[in-house]
């Protein structure tokens, strides 16, 4: 096997790659994070890919809990605050979501991905404020 | 120098019990791997410590050795730890992790294991968020794209350099001293 010179030159190109995917991903996540203000913010929840319940956060005025079950005994309780929202306990076994804690930013959504449920945040949008009652609530 | 043995036909007993014990290991790391408190709070960032184990079976026996003892690990762990759902994200990341190691250990002729496992980390968490998409059916997860693949240069920087040093050290398995 007589490759000596090729594989340092692939090496050289691989690192190149991975430097470059470094910088893209700071990139992304620096331009993701400009967008993200403090702003005015709606709650989706999505289980299985589907919305069950819109939140306007920014209408919440005391903590109030529900909770989303799913098959197999999956079980989320997620708490409301003025302007956040968190899951509290799940059934799943990392409690990933539990420690992502009160998040009041759309940066990140929260994910409980046993129990395929997603929570996204989105800045509020003008066909928001007409469309809460206590149907979306 | 590629230290993977040229190996046809059926498993010897000295590597059989040599894979076995390296399959016990892994299952191990998991294990305690799985008992720790996740330092990020966001889904799918591991150290992935037992893939130490996959990346030392890769260069020391080949890919399928590598492959089998993958495939014991992921199966027994499931059985032990694990639900049907935690099996499909592990297969999917561990089956298209190790197409790539195998890959880039190639084209590396086995030199510079760090960036090889760099590469099965990045593949790894591709295949993870892939698979996430199809389950959740949010394309919002790809939002953790960029997290997901800045932890796996640093995990597998990380796993890499414990591989390459635990290499150093272990004994040959067919040298009759292990």
């Amino acid at each position: 096997m007589n490759k000596l010179p090729s594989h340092k030159k692939n090496a050289m190109i691989l690192s190149a790659l991975i430097a470059l995917l470094l910088l893209v991903c700071l990139g992304s996540i620096a331009i993701i994070a400009a967008r993200t203000k403090k702003q005015a913010l709606v709650a989706e929840v999505y289980q299985n890919g589907t919305l069950i319940k819109t939140i306007p956060l920014y209408l919440v005025t005391e903590n109030q809990t529900f909770t989303v079950t799913g098959e197999n005994g999956a079980e989320n309780v997620i708490e409301v605050r003025p302007g956040s929202i968190a899951v509290i306990s799940a059934s799943c076994p990392d409690k990933i979501c539990v420690h992502q804690g009160f998040r009041s930013d759309s940066l990140l959504p929260i994910t409980c991905l046993p129990n395929h449920l997603v929570i996204k945040l989105r800045l509020a949008k003008d066909s928001d404020a007409s469309g809460i009652d206590a149907l979306t609530y | 120098m590629n230290d993977s043995k040229k190996n046809n036909g059926g498993l010897s007993v000295q590597r059989l019990t040599a894979l076995s014990l390296l399959t016990a290991a892994a299952l191990m790391i998991y294990a305690i791997e799985s008992m720790l408190p996740t330092l990020v709070p966001i889904p799918g960032i591991k150290l992935g410590l037992a893939n130490v184990v996959t990346l030392i079976v890769l260069k020391r026996c080949g890919a399928r050795d590598a492959l089998l003892v993958l495939l014991a690990r992921i199966l027994l762990s499931a059985c032990f730890f694990g639900s049907l759902l935690s099996l499909t994200y592990s297969l999917c990341g561990g089956l298209f992790c190790l197409l790539v190691l195998w890959l880039v250990n190639r084209l590396l002729s086995g030199h510079y294991l760090f960036l090889t496992s760099i590469s099965g980390a990045i593949a790894h968490n591709l295949a993870q968020i892939t698979v996430a998409f199809f389950l959740t059916n949010v394309g919002g997860v790809f939002v953790y794209l960029p997290f997901l693949m800045i932890s796996a240069c640093l995990t597998g920087l990380f796993t890499g350099l414990c591989a390459h040093f635990t290499l150093k050290y272990l004994p040959h398995f067919e040298s009759g001293r292990f």
